[in-house]
């Protein structure tokens, strides 16, 4: 009974109208992750460009596909437009950098358009790009990689943007299942994939005693993005809750020490 | 619930953090201590030793080193978190008892630490289906003399018994087999992925048509100074909606065949 009652309410209150992302307007609308560019004196992105629709060629014929890349500064605004030839079954690692130092941010969001296979559409699903970015912090000799994990954003046919993310009723936290030691600093980016404003904060948590060790907010425009800033002291480890209305607010997380860094997805 | 594998790879040590406290506010309610159980396949069945409990609210580091005395060599060991104990000897993968989250999944940092550096990445592992296949294209080698990379075959299967599959890596564009390995289930495989003449702009293409796993990418500068871990997507992420499990298939069956002729 117990078990039911509380399947009605999660299903009331945390799920009806409230998918996690939704489908794009139109069979052949190709999607993407809003990925996460940064860019400064100490940082460097790079993304491992494939040519997803020529794994569905039943040969080896040469691509002559291409994608599009899109950026977005830090409020969102995107700032240009820049189009790829694919090398068919090959991989093009894109330095971004000179792509984005047109943005007066340090950091960003960028999607990727592919065109949609004939096999795909006919299956009525869609292409998504969720692919490998790498992140490179000073004059480190490895870059630190990430994979997409969410169906961000889609084109449409007549060139529309259209976020998939929805909105939800009440607020949702998303508790980091992860320990921040120290000492590092770590810094933990959030992306609006709604096409609402969002309100986000991030609450850092004692580990020892749950105590709040602080909250920052930001107001975040759709495709915005912001970095959150933790510096934690060895002693004394701490965790990190993220609390929107994003259905589920998924940060990527920087960790630096020693003038090291390692990125992961929260 | 799933199990948190503690990972190997050269020069490192593994570890896993392991959190009671549900990812979210809204899918799992968690409000009791759970018990800590370490899994591994040994001699035809699965064995589990009790690490003790983990608070609610609590996090819980435990690495190699720890239960290194507890297990056999080379096994792979599994970490759980289960509202109820596990048996010790069991002939199927045991069941966790606990509560499920999907938005994310209930994850634990999987870790892998020198002296000089650490890396890790949120994750878990379910069981794989004995008949599962894999294939997946690999674009994470990276460059330079002092820089090795390494792919981790991440298997985990409800039965115990012990069995081995081939690993093949081509060059996807002109798919010629650059290399093949043999493979364990229940195991951390780890395969060198330097010795097989990959360039800057190849798309290693990594197929097994007798094991699934989670397939990670390591890299490491050779004083382990410096440390890089991902894996990559199977095919079916590269579609959504819809019966994308039916493009997995078709993706499957054209590479399958593109390197089999």
């Amino acid at each position: 009974m117990r078990t039911l009652v509380e399947k009605l309410r999660r299903k009331v209150f945390w799920t009806f109208g409230q998918p996690l992302t939704r489908r794009p307007e139109q069979v052949g609308d190709p999607v993407s992750d809003l990925f996460v560019w940064r860019n400064s004196e100490d940082w460097k992105t790079f993304f491992e460009l494939i040519d997803i629709a020529g794994l569905f060629d039943g040969d080896e014929s040469v691509s002559g596909r291409s994608a599009t890349i899109l950026f977005f500064d830090n409020n969102g605004e995107q700032f240009l437009e820049q189009r790829f030839d694919l090398l068919s079954n090959e991989r093009q690692t894109i330095d971004l950098t000179e792509f984005v130092t047109e943005s007066e941010s340090s950091s960003g969001t960028f999607c990727i358009f592919h065109t949609t296979p004939q096999v795909v559409s006919d299956l009525g699903s869609f292409i998504a790009e969720r692919g490998y970015v790498s992140y490179k912090y000073k004059e480190a000799p490895l870059r630190s990689y990430v994979h997409g994990n969410f169906d961000a954003i889609s084109l449409s046919r007549n060139k529309e943007l259209r976020l998939l993310c929805s909105s939800s009723f009440f607020p949702r936290e998303y508790r980091l299942q992860h320990e921040l030691s120290g000492s590092a600093l770590y810094e933990v980016v959030i992306v609006n994939p709604s096409s609402r404003d969002q309100i986000v904060t991030c609450q850092v948590l004692c580990i020892c005693n749950g105590a709040s060790m602080g909250v920052q907010e930001v107001r975040l425009r759709p495709r915005a993005s912001h970095v959150f800033f933790v510096q934690v002291e060895t002693v004394q480890p701490v965790r990190v809750v993220i609390n929107s209305h994003l259905i589920m607010a998924r940060p990527l997380v920087f960790r630096i020490h020693q003038q090291k860094m390692v990125a992961f997805y929260g | 619930m799933s199990f948190y594998p503690i990972l190997k790879a050269p020069g490192c040590q593994g570890w896993a953090t392991l959190c009671n406290f549900s990812p979210n506010n809204w899918e799992a309610r968690n409000s009791t201590e759970k018990f800590v159980s370490l899994t591994w396949a040994e001699e035809g069945e699965w064995r589990t030793k009790s690490l003790g409990m983990l608070a609610c609210d609590a996090l819980r580091t435990v690495s190699f080193e720890e239960i290194s005395s507890m297990i056999p060599e080379g096994v792979l060991p599994l970490l759980s978190l289960s509202a109820t104990k596990l048996p010790t000897h069991s002939n199927s993968l045991p069941q966790i008892e606990a509560p499920l989250t999907s938005v994310p999944g209930w994850r634990a940092t999987l870790g892998l630490s020198t002296a000089k550096a650490s890396v890790s990445y949120q994750g878990e592992i379910d069981p794989f289906p004995s008949q599962g296949t894999m294939l997946t294209f690999c674009p994470f080698i990276q460059f330079g003399e002092e820089i090795e990379n390494y792919l981790i075959f991440l298997n985990m299967e409800k039965s115990p018994v012990a069995r081995t599959a081939q690993v093949e890596i081509y060059d996807s564009k002109k798919t010629v087999l650059r290399g093949q390995f043999a493979v364990k289930n229940n195991d951390a495989t780890i395969i060198a992925l330097d010795g097989l003449g990959f360039s800057t702009t190849d798309l290693p293409l990594i197929i097994c048509r007798e094991m699934s796993a989670i397939p990670l990418y390591f890299s490491k500068t050779r004083d382990v100074s410096f440390l890089s871990l991902e894996h990559s997507h199977p095919p079916a992420c590269y579609v959504i909606h819809g019966p994308r499990w039916n493009a997995q298939k078709l993706l499957k069956k054209i590479w399958f065949s593109r390197v089999t002729q």
